[in-house]
This record gives C-alpha cells, structure tokens and sequence, in this order.
C-alpha cells in the first residue's frame, strides 16, 4: 500500500507550520531559555574561564594559550540573544539552504552557554574553569560511535532495507573487540572480529528481510534484543568465571606528526585513536560512493524504485545483500569502536547509542555529511550528560543522563518534521 | 479414517502447529548456545575423536547438560513430576507442587496486559516499542499514590490502578502526538522514552517523595496493604498468584471486544490493513494514532502496576530492567499471538513459563536467565518468517502469512 505512487497522491496539501519555521520557532525558544536560565540564572559579578591546553595527550605541546575569561551573566545574555536573532532571522527570511548549518551554530552557543554557567565561579561548582580541548575530543568519542552507527543505516536504507539492529551490531562488535583484544592486545584483529559479527548479523537481518521478506523493523527490534540478551548471557557464562577474556584497555591514540600541534584543533583532529581516522575515511569513501560512481547510482535506484531498477537489469536482492552486510561490516567496527572508546565490556555498554544513530541518520537526512553533523551533535549531548556532574550543577545525574534521548527526541520531532526516506525503504522486493 | 485424515490435514495447515514447531526451532537455538558456552560440553566436543568412546561420551554430555537444563526450566514452570507424585501419594506439600504453575500465572498477569497494549498498536499498523518505559511511569506513579494515601481499600485498589494507568497513558500519549502533528517516526521516540523512563525511575527512587525513609538506596516506599492485590488463594497458601489475574482475563474480554466487535476498534483494524483505504473512507489518522498510543500506554502502565500491587509491593532501580523487560518480551509476546487478544493470552502463558523456567534454570544448573530471552527470541524470529518454519518442516500453512504490518519504513 506504501508504493510511490499512493504516496505522492496522499500527500494532500496541509495548512501546518513548515519545517523551517518549525525550526525558527525552536531556535527562538532556546535562546530565550539559555538567556533565562544561563544569563539571569548567574550572579552579575560571576566570571567563567575557558582553558585551551590538553590535558593528556600523547604528544607534547610547543604551545601555551592563555585562559580566556568571560563575564558569565553578559556572555551567555549574549549567546541566548544570537540564538533568538538566528531563529527570528529564519523566521523572518525563510532561508532555503543551511537550515541546519543555523541550527548548528545555535546548538553550539547553546552548549557554550552551559559550559560557561557551569563553570561560573561563586558557583556551586569546585572547578572554576572548562578546558574547552578536552570538551571538543570528548564530544568526539561518542561521536565518531554514532558515525559508524549511522553510516551504517546509510548503506542499508539507501538499497531499501531498515537496520534497526545497528544496537545489536554495536553490542556484538564491542563484545568480540573486548574478547579479541584481551587475548591478542590487538587492535586489528579486534577490527576485524567487528567485521566478522557485524557481516554475520547483517547477514541474518538480511536473509530474513529479503529470501523470507519479514517486516524489517521486527526482524530488527527482535534481533537486536537477541543480541543482546545473548551478551548479557555470555557476559555471565564467560566473561564473569574467566576475567581475563575481559582486560582489554582503550584503543591507543595515532598522533599525527605536525598537525597534532596546532593549538585546539589538533587534540581533536590528529590526535585520536584509529577509529576516528577510519571513521573519516568512511564518511568521505561512502559520500563519495553513493552519489558519484556508478555502484551508488545502482544503489540508489534500488532503494528507490527497485522495479525500475530491476528492469534496466539491476539484481535488486543481490544489490540489497551486499549492502546489508556491507552496513552490518560498519556496525560491527562501530561496535569495536565503543569498546576502544570505553576500554571494557559491559551488558549495558550500548545502551541505546544504536537507535540514536538511526535517528540520526533520519536527522543527517540519509546522507553521510549530514550524518556527521548529527552524530556531533549527539556526541556533544552524551559528553554533556555524562561530564556535568564535575561542576556539581543543581540538577540530579539521571536527569542530566536524559539529555541526549531528549534531544534525540526533540531532533526527530521538531526538527525533521515529515521525512522522505528513500522511496523504497522497509518495504520487501518480490520478483514478479 | 477419513476424518482422521482430514483433522490431520487440518492442523497441518494452521497456524498453531507452526507455532508449536517455532518452539520446537527455540529451543534447538537454546540448545546450541548451552553447547557453545558449557566447559564440559565443549571438552567433550573438543575429545571427539579421542578414541572409540568419544563421540558417544561427547552426545552423552550435551544431553546430560541440555537436558539438565530444560527439565529444570519445565520443573519451575510447570509442574515438578516427583513433586506431583509425593503430594498426590501422601496428600502433603500441594504448596510446592503447585508453586511453579503459581508463578507461571503470576508473571503471565501482567505481560498479557502489556501485551495486549501493544498488539494494539501493530494491529493499527504503529510500533509501540516505549512499553517498557509506559510500564515503569505507570509503576512509579501507582507507587506513588498507593504508598502514600490512606483510604479504605475498596476506593485504594482502584485508585492505584487508575494512578497506574494514568502514568502510561501520558508516557503513551507523547509518542502518539508526536506521531500525529510532527510526524516523528514512533519506533525512535518510544525507544527513547524506555531510557527515559528508565532514568526517571532511579531520579524518583532517590528523591523524597517515593524512596523508602531511611533508606539511601533506589528503593520505594511499599504499597499500603490496601493497595495490594491480595493472593488468589490467602496469603498464608504462599502462592502468590493474585486477583490481578482477572484484572488481565478482563483485559483479554474488553479487547477481543474492542478490536472485533466496536466501531472504533474496526477503525483501527483498517488503519494497519491498508492506511490509505482507511484515509479515502474516512478515517481521521491523526486520531487513531494518538488514541492508539493512549490506549497501549495506560495498558503498559497498567500492567506495570499490576506487577507491583501484585507480585513485588515495591518497586527498585532493578524495576522491569533490561531486554528481558516486560515491555520487551510483550512486544515478542503479541507477536507470537499474531497481535490478537486470545492468541496473545496463549503467548504470554508460555513466555511466562519460560521466563519462570529460565529462573528455577539460572538456581538449578547455573545457566544465566538469559538463555530463557534468548529462545522466546529465536521463537519470535521464527514466527516472524512462517516460509522457514513451513520448508524446514515441510508444513503447508496457507493463509497464515508472515506478520506484516503497514506501516514499512519511515515513510509511514
């Protein structure tokens, strides 16, 4: 019933807001509330400081920057202003392009604006100033986890197939990263461990989508939970009685010579362990891949209009296949991934970081350079949640740890408004 | 003869035996992974050509350790036969005998709830994937009122029932207006709302209102006895098989009624059958949408209610916790029962028993409860693609078909 051509019929005219005074309006509200809450919500006379230099990196550092400090209430009044003026800009000029360009750079003021009240001194906090370095390569890690993730529904729904057991993926990689790094203290064979479980659960969602045509995000859900619970069942009935199939340790950062040097930028970009550079490798690679060869454009149209593509003699299932277990490959040293990121397993070590990467590869729009922006964005909020409670604000530790299934919430919600996936997308292909 | 036949025939081709043989295929899985993950086991594989005695030696010990493994599960749920044979042979002990099938029903209670919740939704073509976290708000607000106010029971029971629902129907609610006017995809947003849900229980155990006084760890305070649901059988009997039952049978009633016999719940049917039929004869989606989830949200909160006033009496930070949460194994459970209310009444009995099972399993042999999530899975894999089930069997169930839904992909 959801063919294309009943989709382009319903699709009724509607009196509703547009998505982007939908985002305006949002962009409005979060100003004022940075305003409210960060600017009034500081002592007049409180002072924030950003600090620069990393605090454990592997390289040395030939240089110093100083600290900058700011006067919290007027700077963060500040931001909370350049938020309303960038939503009431939208509003006002309904812009077409780099929407979500505007809303970045609002998000990044609005996580500034915590950053600096946080850190406000004659506050309930202890640490008086935020090392901004090490905010940007934290936000990075969780980040780059959720780039495999997406990249990963990337690969899979752009050929018509809904992978919503990325979770599972994700848990099954980082289970054999952790295994395989712990006997051999190697990080290429855990990858490739990654690659192996990721392929082969890929596999299975993908014989049991396409040869048997089950509704796709049951098989997903259901195989994922089955995942899961098989490595909640291993975690006891291995790696409790044998420890040491658990003792790996956090993957090791690749410094990249020069370029590690330049102030900030460098910890972040060229000082990260060798899933970053992968993941960037992958980002360009799959970009480049899906909109300028030959393969992406087969790919496409099989996730579009897999009759057409069939009847200009494109084998639809085996296109669908390849890249359901190609995206199950990234899942997989996505999972990997997260355990070089956290340094151990644990049953709960996903927990979630797989349907968050759906939902941005809703918000990145199905493309991998929107990907990337959503994953920031996420990371950013998992950091956040996790590394506020060091400057002791106000506010309990579970409701901080909401903050990124919130904003995964807000994003699908408000941001996106109706979106088109791939025509094809979650439904079977049946040979005539 | 003939009519031998043709029951035979019959029951080859419906959709029971393919259920039965999805079990059957669950437990192989289970099978293997106990093989897999069981030292003895595997040294006996590893020896298998060790000498003459070996292969023997090696299916000797998967039998001894899988065997081991399923009596012991059918032992806790059901019925353990020595057991049986004692009490009916001295007449003594009925209370351990029927102790399994006890807390087969008590489990089974509110997971037919739960999953009646969301069998609603799939049969109006939504996934409700948030039962788990409707279930924990309904819980935490039930707790809260029946904890808390002193009333006579015939007006408490009610009320946290009520309380119950309420906090499932809101947590419900969101994900189905969001549905509704934004068009958020509703598998992300209640997928969100259980990690959600799941951190505002621990935020509500640790603050004032509901933690237990004295207490610093995430415990609630316990229901008033007038909030409970008191055992079937007295509370002396040590069965803990309560009055929730019929709350759940009643739940079952009101919705094969709901779904087949009201107005309404014909809007919904048609809805999941075909979206756009239902939009061309005149069927507002925005409301059947939002009343979907309203509905499957208080029987989510409902049944975590159920689970407390019930069976635990309070609720802690281990509170329908994990992928073997109720909310979880009701989504598999309304699948197993093809999303209708008598089929998912059958389905949660036998989840339910492998849930208890896995339990009186994990304290006899060792082997994590999870094995018991890991076959109601398999189970569910195996329903979800009746074409495998049918060529490994070589069955013939026509006109049962895979379980699609309407709603494909995020388009919808």
């Amino acid at each position: 019933m959801t063919t294309t051509l009943s989709h382009t019929a319903v699709a009724a005219p509607r009196r509703r807001l547009q998505r982007d005074q939908v985002i305006g309006l949002l962009m409005v509200a979060l100003g004022l509330f940075t305003a409210w809450a960060f600017g009034l919500g500081s002592a007049g006379r409180s002072h924030s400081q950003f600090t620069f230099n990393p605090v454990n990196t592997s390289g040395t550092v030939p240089w110093h920057l100083g600290a900058l400090t700011l006067p919290t209430r007027v700077s963060c009044l500040l931001a909370g202003a350049l938020i309303v003026a960038g939503g009431v800009e939208i509003l006002w000029r309904r812009p077409r392009r780099a929407l979500m360009a505007r809303f970045g750079g609002g998000a990044v003021l609005f996580f500034l604006a915590i950053l600096l009240w946080a850190s406000r001194t004659h506050g309930p906090s202890q640490v008086s100033f935020v090392n901004l370095t090490s905010v940007l390569v934290g936000g990075v890690a969780p980040a780059v986890v959720l780039i495999y993730g997406s990249l990963s529904g990337v690969l899979c729904e752009r050929a018509g197939v809904v992978n919503i057991a990325i979770e599972g993926q994700f848990l099954a990689g980082a289970f054999l990263g952790s295994l395989i790094d712990s006997v051999t203290h190697n990080f290429f064979f855990a990858t490739l461990g990654g690659v192996v479980v990721g392929a082969g659960i890929g596999a299975i969602l993908a014989f049991f989508a396409l040869r048997y045509q089950s509704d796709q995000i049951i098989a997903g859900v259901v195989l994922a939970s089955l995942v899961i619970s098989l490595g909640s069942y291993l975690n006891l009935q291995v790696l409790t009685p044998y420890p040491q199939y658990n003792a790996g340790s956090p993957a090791p950062n690749l410094t990249i010579p020069l370029l590690a040097k330049i102030p900030v930028l460098g910890p972040v970009l060229f000082d990260e362990n060798g899933y970053f550079y992968l993941a960037v490798v992958l980002v360009l690679l799959i970009s480049f891949g899906l909109f300028r060869t030959r393969w992406g454009l087969r790919v496409r149209a099989v996730g579009e209009h897999p009759k057409a593509a069939a009847s200009v003699g494109i084998d639809v299932i085996r296109t669908r296949y390849v890249n359901v277990i190609l995206g199950g490959v990234v899942a997989g040293v996505g999972g990997v991934a997260l355990f070089a990121w956290q340094g151990q397993f644990q049953p709960g070590i996903t927990s979630g970081y797989g349907y968050i990467a759906l939902a941005g590869l809703i918000f990145g729009r199905w493309r991998p350079s929107g990907v990337v922006v959503a994953a920031l964005l996420f990371g950013m909020s998992v950091y956040l949640a996790n590394n506020l409670q060091t400057y002791q604000v106000p506010v309990s530790t579970s409701i901080l740890l909401m903050f990124p299934y919130v904003v995964t919430i807000f994003v699908v919600s408000g941001l996106i408004g109706r979106v088109r996936a791939p025509a094809a997308d979650g439904i079977p292909y049946q040979r005539d | 003869m003939r009519r031998l036949a043709r029951w035979w025939r019959a029951l080859y081709a419906s959709p029971v035996l393919l259920t039965a043989f999805a079990v059957v295929l669950g437990l192989v899985v289970g099978m293997f992974v106990i093989i897999f993950t069981t030292t003895p086991v595997l040294d006996a594989w590893r020896g298998f050509f060790n000498s003459w005695g070996s292969p023997g030696h090696a299916f000797k010990a998967t039998l001894d350790y899988v065997g081991a493994a399923y009596r012991s599960m059918f032992n806790g749920a059901v019925i353990d036969p020595a057991s049986l044979w004692n009490s009916l042979r001295t007449g003594q002990g009925w209370t351990q005998t029927l102790t399994p099938l006890s807390e087969t029903l008590t489990y089974a209670t509110p997971l037919t709830i739960a999953s009646i919740g969301v069998g609603i939704t799939f049969q109006t073509g939504l996934f409700n994937i948030g039962a788990n976290g409707q279930a924990i708000v309904g819980g935490i607000i039930g707790v809260a009122v029946g904890s808390s106010l002193h009333l006579p029971t015939v007006v408490l029971i009610p009320l946290t029932l009520l309380a119950g629902v309420a906090g499932g129907v809101v947590t419900g609610a969101i994900p189905g207006l969001l549905k509704a006017f934004t068009g958020a995809h509703e598998v992300i947003v209640t997928l969100m709302f259980n990690y959600v849900a799941n951190l505002l229980l621990i935020f509500a155990l640790l603050s004032t209102p509901l933690q237990q006084p004295g207490q610093g760890n995430d415990i609630s305070r316990i229901l008033r006895p007038g909030a409970l649901l008191s055992p079937l059988f007295g509370a002396t009997s040590g069965l803990r098989v309560n009055w929730g039952l019929f709350i759940a049978a009643a739940v079952v009633v009101l919705a094969w009624w709901f779904l087949e016999r009201s107005s309404l719940g014909f809007e919904f049917r048609v809805s999941g059958a075909n979206p756009h039929a239902a939009r061309v004869s005149g069927i507002n989606p925005r409301k059947v949408t939002i009343v979907a989830f309203l509905i499957s949200g208080g029987l989510a909160g409902l049944a975590g209610i159920t689970q407390v006033a019930g069976t635990t009496h309070y609720i802690d930070g281990g509170f329908l916790v994990g992928s073997a949460g109720i909310g979880f194994t009701a989504i598999t459970v309304s699948l197993l029962g093809r999303n209708r209310p008598i089929g998912i009444m059958w389905g949660a009995l036998l989840f339910a028993a492998l849930g208890v099972g896995g339990r009186s399993m994990q304290a006899t042999t060792g082997i994590p409860l999870d094995l018991a999530t890991i076959i109601q899975y398999s189970i569910v894999l195996f329903i979800a693609t009746p074409v495998l089930v049918e060529e490994i069997f070589r069955l013939r169930a026509r006109g049962v078909g895979g379980l699609q839904l309407a709603s494909q992909g995020w388009n919808t």
